[in-house]
């Protein structure tokens, strides 16, 4: 309530052109001077003739602007459209690789532990073989149902007794 | 009783070709091992069983075969025991 009546008063007063303590120094300056600005730019233009700048200065700032930010700019694909020729590709790519020959020495990739996963040189040779034989398979049937059969007769016989009291006197 | 285990797995290595085989009960653990095998295979080679079996649950336990040039590793389970025979390529094959 204290502030609405503050501003009210403010306004009023600096309304009235009365000097106090809430008025400001500084008058806004959008508001006062942008109409003036408006209505005085015809003038400007007629009272000062050379700083305006012409129709081929602005050409000139705008091509000025293009320039620098041409050489600022650094485009990539025509870097590499126009400087790498066919037999520069071939010079650095023998370089790359007499630099990683000098490297690989020292730095090369070393198995910890040999793979069991190896490629093999004809993989079609070994998909080709044939499956597993009808003596292997009855081999190793026998084998399970037999071991199977034995598990299940397997017994524990226990020959003395499980709790053994101790003889406390 | 366990005599009848150990006559299984010798009459495996006495026939023509087997190295060694393996037996293990269903958690893994070595109950006999006969000829040139690893004690130590015996978990692996349950888990192997175990892993293939889960490809077709519906079909009856399958017969792996493991192999690289000069032999080979048959492993197959049952409901209490899987058994793994190492034995030499067939000169077919």
């Amino acid at each position: 309530m204290g502030c609405c009546w503050g501003s009210c008063k403010e306004d009023s007063a600096s309304q009235g052109g009365d000097t106090n303590e809430r008025t400001h120094l500084l008058v806004d300056p959008v508001s006062n001077n942008t109409p003036a600005q408006r209505a005085n730019s015809d003038d400007f233009i007629s009272r000062y003739p050379n700083s305006i700048p012409k129709k081929t200065d602005e050409q000139s700032a705008l091509s000025r602007i293009l320039q620098e930010t041409a050489t600022n700019v650094i485009d990539v694909a025509a870097l590499d459209s126009h400087n790498l020729e066919q037999h520069e590709y071939k010079e650095r790519s023998k370089q790359y690789q007499q630099r990683l020959l000098m490297q690989g020495s020292s730095q090369r990739w070393h198995l910890s532990a040999p793979s069991l996963l190896i490629d093999i040189p004809m993989p079609e040779k070994v998909l080709a073989a044939p499956p597993l034989s009808y003596a292997d398979m009855d081999m190793i049937s026998l084998l399970v149902q037999n071991a199977n059969f034995a598990l299940e007769e397997l017994k524990v016989e226990h020959r003395e007794d499980l709790v053994v009291p101790f003889r406390i006197p | 009783m366990e005599k009848s285990i150990e006559r299984c797995l010798s009459e495996t290595c006495s026939m023509d070709g087997v190295i060694g085989s393996v037996l293990a009960d269903q958690q893994g653990l070595c109950l006999g091992v006969k000829g040139k095998a690893s004690i130590s295979s015996s978990g692996v080679i349950t888990a192997i069983a175990d892993q293939v079996a889960k490809l077709e649950p519906a079909s009856k336990n399958p017969i792996i075969v493991l192999e690289n040039d000069t032999n080979q590793c048959l492993i197959q389970r049952a409901d209490r025991a899987t058994v793994a025979i190492f034995k030499t390529s067939n000169p077919v094959n």
